[in-house]
């Protein structure tokens, strides 16, 4: 029964179109799915589930949201980095050459949330099919103008690292739920000891991954996979 | 005026990494007093670099956890005069640490020798291909330091670090097995090579094939339990794929911590205090030497630490800012091309080149190490005729291991597109199937590619940030061509390969670009050599214009080999402390007439 | 030092890792477990196996795995039985002479026998008894222990808090004075072992793990990959080799529980719907 807050019924509701909902959306925080979100709305997470699903849609493996990517960036934006660590942001902020690297004189949650306001200002994402959500990403990755008051191309990076990130980062992060992007490629994880294996050569070796918090039991303390049936 | 002054020390050491720890244990135990300014914090690899928190892809290696914090110190960078530099507002092409042990804590433990002719670039090919050879807008210069003079003491830190290889050039001797153009070297490495995985053992085969010299990559990844000269112990290398980026838990890869830290930090002689960036070197009333240095400390006052002799051993480019901030030396103009301050900035010139492999080759990429690789040296300095090529210098060419983490670890075909299904598919297609080669080349000076101070913007503590005018030469771009061509034919020639793509990150049409992972081997702007009008110090690392100033690192580099700097450095490192303590200590002056 | 070999059958070189129980999977545990309950578990091989080096391991294999433990090796007609000191579970008999070996990696395992028959790690008791395995029977046994998951015995004698909370200290986190590496570094988390090299440690008896530390610091055991073992022991006072193997043998892996609704299983369904 979804409640108000559930992350699992706004995920849910990001709708037609999406190959994710033919199966109930497992994702990432059920087990505070009763909490909101750290910093997105439910609008902002649904835009970003449609959008991080044309990126890494669903098919032998759970497409972007289903993995938490959306969890992942929700968590990322509400601490250090979205809040600017790493980012020296001393003005002036004049405009650069792309070698110059990123001028904003945005926090990476600014940005966020201003590409996605842009965005949702100009279409209605949720209300496309798949292929006209496709052709509308693509437009955007070769956009040069602006997107709300941001840079379409910086906007359009930041997403796609986000996503990427999400999908294969330690599930300690949120994403990778159940390690979905580490079983994809064959990645064993955070626990790592190939002394004796280097030279074994072109033997495949395929081990339960393990990540930073991994119990040994295989239930994971956080995040905690919903049940097969949903 | 600092808040404070505190009692004089010998020797005042600006950074706690590989030079500046280094110097305090052969300084303290010479009798000489010395204190470490380290403007990070404390650590060490078996309690803060324990797995499997440190095999953590996110946190360390792409928001940087081990490394220096833009917020407090960055850089301005412009790739020519015409442009305004802009903040370097997130780190990217390059990743200098901060923190005991410095950058020494997540490098690959790459550890090269410089070639005899890398030495005296400009001499040799004067010689070599006459006077006409050598543009006039490359700036080469020799060292005025000799590889044979060196040799002892890039020995004696293979030594210190354990590194595992095999030599090629024993007394003069070829040595089969190692590198047939390395400078002689008295003794084999101290430990025996890594263990290879298929992917590197293909190239090594393809590479005989086409009548190149393949040997394992000279590695500080230790191969087995091993004491090193100052009785440190370290462990031999997991192959866990977490090395680059990372601090090493298992004690495997030599770092200034465990290889020199932990052995002086008892000594009486020895202190360290962290927290403390020092702000200026303080100079004497008529300039001819240091004083000493201010610092802030970790209370946010600022104190002056007074020393008969001081060493600069920060990172190279912050050992050059800290000498542009206080007036050491005379600074760069490239527009009448007088000082020598920041003049010779030069940093490496990369290309890749990729390799796929049919399914018969599983490659297990995250059985890694950050020197895993088997490389060729054929294509590096002056190996090769240079005659009809149209450029300078060269790179090796290694197929390399170093790890599979997947944020980072996506190679796929050409053609791709960047995300999707079909990008997806072929990730995880990709995945185990999969050849990483690099040409690691050289980077030429040229008058126009140097370091000052920006006009706009400032750093946490209100001084100038340091400004990089920096554009790949056209002679490292040809360079670079050439060499990713050679490493494209002996990706073509290594079995199972179903298809190739290169990436020249310095090709015709490009720019140098602050954003992609490059190096962490910026290196120029306090020139070594014997001309004061051209060097910022004498071949003893003693800055002309202040005596008792000492300057180590990669910033002494002229110009930049086809090699990792680290091994170089330290071996420059330790000739410099040969002649502080053994020439200069006793009779403070200048070593070499101006 | 002594390289690990790679038989030459292909079939039956496996790697195990820690067994997990079927959930509600009743374990009659006076009576050896079933080949069928094995079986059932081998079903779910990624959890049960948690390293495929080579083909599947078959229950032709774990016959003759139960029938060398109960001492009928082609060449054991001495009696000696691996049961009668390590257990029809592998559990040992509780005096900690002798160790546990239920669900250590089978490749592990394997390799201790070779070692034991070839006198890279001597031991009077088990070379003798090593070297009258054939290779297929060491494969066999290796793998029947390894699939075997077993409740662990209490833990006998106290310890206070200081020493416990020293060697968990060790374990996670090394010790910078000492310069030695943490073990969870290569023994995996909580120490329950990184197959298919890395032995478990949690459940081990402690006054095993203190003589085996020991056997590593005194050079007397060296059958590990590049002596890493005995760098770290040299470094180990007796007080520290005690503190951490007491922390040890009393870290339990958490209850087991339901694995379905992982990605993994459900990756694998999904697969089935081709790619």
């Amino acid at each position: 029964m979804p409640h108000r807050y559930s992350r699992r019924s706004v995920l849910t509701m990001a709708g037609g179109g999406l190959a994710a909902t033919v199966a109930p959306v497992r994702h990432a925080f059920a087990q505070v799915d009763d909490r909101p979100w750290f910093f997105l709305t439910d609008d902002e997470a649904r835009w970003l589930a449609a959008i991080t699903d044309v990126f890494i849609p669903e098919d032998a493996f759970p497409s972007a949201s289903q993995a938490g990517v959306v969890d992942y960036i929700d968590f990322q934006m509400a601490t250090d980095y979205g809040r600017g660590d790493g980012l020296y942001l001393q003005g002036p902020f004049p405009e650069g050459t792309p070698e110059q690297g990123y001028q904003l004189p945005l926090t990476p949650a600014e940005l966020i949330r201003a590409g996605i306001a842009g965005a949702r200002g100009e279409v209605d994402l949720a209300r496309m099919d798949g292929a006209q959500r496709e052709a509308w990403v693509t437009d955007l990755s070769e956009r040069d103008d602006g997107i709300g008051d941001v840079p379409a191309g910086t906007f359009f990076s930041e997403l796609l690292s986000l996503a990427n990130e999400g999908y294969f980062a330690d599930p300690i992060y949120l994403g990778n739920k159940g390690y979905a992007g580490w079983d994809m490629v064959g990645f064993p994880g955070a626990h790592a000891y190939y002394l004796d294996l280097v030279d074994e050569h072109n033997r495949p070796y395929r081990r339960q991954p393990m990540g930073v918090a991994h119990d040994p039991s295989g239930r994971s303390t956080l995040p905690r996979p919903v049940g097969r049936g949903g | 005026m600092a808040d404070r002054t505190l009692p004089r020390t010998d020797v005042v050491i600006v950074g706690g990494g590989w030079t500046g720890l280094t110097a305090a244990y052969e300084l303290a135990n010479a009798g000489q007093r010395c204190v470490v300014l380290e403007r990070g914090g404390p650590r060490h690899d078996a309690t803060h670099f324990a797995g499997p928190e440190e095999h953590d892809e996110l946190k360390y290696a792409l928001r940087y956890g081990h490394m220096m914090d833009v917020k407090r110190e960055t850089l301005t960078f412009r790739h020519d005069r015409r442009q305004q530099a802009l903040p370097m507002r997130r780190l990217g092409s390059f990743l200098p640490g901060s923190g005991l042990g410095g950058a020494g804590i997540h490098w690959n433990g790459q550890l090269w020798r410089p070639l005899p002719s890398d030495l005296r670039m400009r001499s040799h090919y004067t010689e070599r291909y006459g006077a006409d050879f050598i543009p006039d807008d490359i700036a080469i210069q020799d060292w005025g330091v000799t590889y044979d003079e060196l040799q002892p003491h890039l020995d004696f830190f293979e030594r210190i670090c354990g590194t595992a290889g095999r030599a090629g050039n024993l007394d003069g001797e070829a040595h089969p097995g190692g590198n047939p153009f390395e400078g002689p070297r008295t003794s084999d490495y101290p430990n025996p090579p890594m263990q290879q995985p298929i992917s590197n053992t293909l190239f090594g085969e393809a590479a005989e094939r086409l009548g190149l010299n393949p040997f394992p990559m000279p590695s500080a990844n230790v191969t087995r339990a091993y004491e090193n000269p100052y009785g440190a112990q370290l462990h031999p290398c997991t192959y866990c794929g977490f090395c680059e980026r990372f601090g090493c838990g298992y004690l495997a890869k030599a770092d200034p911590i465990i290889c020199v830290y932990d052995r002086i930090r008892d000594h009486e002689n020895f202190e360290i205090r962290f927290g403390a960036q020092v702000l200026k070197v303080e100079t004497s009333q008529d300039g001819r030497t240091a004083t000493g240095v201010t610092y802030q400390g970790e209370d946010g006052l600022d104190y002056f630490q007074p020393a008969d002799t001081v060493c600069l051993c920060a990172y190279a480019l912050w050992n050059v800012h800290l000498m542009l901030v206080s007036g050491l030396g005379r600074p760069y103009d490239p527009q009448t091309r007088t000082g020598t301050v920041g003049r010779n900035y030069s940093y490496q010139t990369i290309a890749a080149v990729d390799a796929f492999f049919d399914d018969e080759i599983v490659t297990n990429p995250f059985m890694g190490a950050g020197a895993l690789g088997v490389v060729v040296d054929d294509y590096n300095g002056d190996n090769f005729d240079h005659s009809d090529l149209g450029f300078l210098g060269g790179g090796y060419i290694a197929c390399k291991q170093y790890h599979g983490r997947p944020i980072s670890y996506q190679p796929v075909p050409e053609g791709t597109p960047p995300w999707g299904a079909q990008w997806k598919r072929a990730v995880r297609e990709t995945y185990g199937h999969h050849g990483d080669l690099v040409v690691h080349g050289s980077s030429v000076s040229t008058p126009e590619n140097y370091l000052d101070l920006d006009p706009t913007w400032t750093d946490a503590y209100g001084r100038p940030l340091l400004r990089m005018t920096f554009n790949f030469p056209e002679n490292d771009r040809r360079m670079s061509d050439y060499v990713m061509n050679r490493a494209v034919e002996i990706a073509q020639e290594m079995e199972h390969v179903t298809s190739v793509a290169s990436t020249n990150l310095a090709a015709v049409d490009s720019n140098y670009s602050i954003v992609p992972y490059q190096t962490t081997h910026n290196v120029g702007g306090a020139a070594i050599g014997t001309d004061p009008s051209t060097s910022v110090v004498n071949r003893y690392g003693q800055m002309w214009d202040h005596h008792n100033v000492f300057v180590f690192g990669a910033c002494l580099f002229p110009q930049n080999l086809g090699y990792n700097p680290t091994g170089p450095l330290m071996g420059l490192a330790y000739w410099t402390l040969e002649h502080l303590k053994g020439d200069y200590l006793d009779n403070p002056r200048p070593l070499m007439d101006a | 030092m002594p390289r690990i070999t790679t038989p030459a059958r292909p079939a039956a070189l496996l790697a195990g890792a820690i067994a997990m129980a079927a959930p509600g999977a009743a374990q009659d545990f006076d009576t050896q477990p079933s080949i069928r309950e094995m079986e059932s578990r081998l079903e779910d091989q990624h959890v049960l196996f948690g390293v495929e080096i080579e083909s599947d391991v078959t229950d032709d294999l774990l016959e003759l795995g139960r029938l060398v433990a109960m001492g009928g090796a082609e060449a054991g007609g001495s009696g000696m039985a691996c049961v009668s000191c390590h257990g029809a579970e592998g559990r040992g008999d509780g005096s900690g002479a002798f160790p546990r070996i239920a669900g250590q990696p089978g490749w592990y395992l394997y390799k201790q026998l070779t070692d034991y028959a070839s006198g890279a790690r001597p031991n009077r008791v088990m070379s003798g008894i090593a070297q009258r395995l054939t290779e297929t029977e060491m494969e066999a046994v290796s793998a029947y222990y390894a699939a075997i998951d077993a409740p662990f015995r209490p833990v006998l004698g106290t310890v206070d808090a200081q020493t416990l909370q020293w060697g968990g200290q060790l374990g996670a986190a090394g010790s910078a004075e000492l310069g030695i590496p943490a073990c969870v570094n290569c023994h995996g988390p909580q120490g329950t072992g990184n197959p298919p090299s890395v032995p478990y440690l949690a459940g081990q008896y402690a006054n095993y793990m203190t003589h085996q530390l020991q056997l590593w610091k005194d050079g007397t055991r060296d059958n590990d990959a590049m002596n890493v073992m005995s760098a770290i022991a040299s470094k180990m006072t007796e007080e520290d080799m005690r503190a951490v193997s007491e922390y040890y043998a009393r870290v339990r892996p958490p209850e087991r529980e339901d694995l379905s609704g992982t990605a993994r299983t459900t990756a694998a369904e999904g697969a089935a719907g081709g790619d």
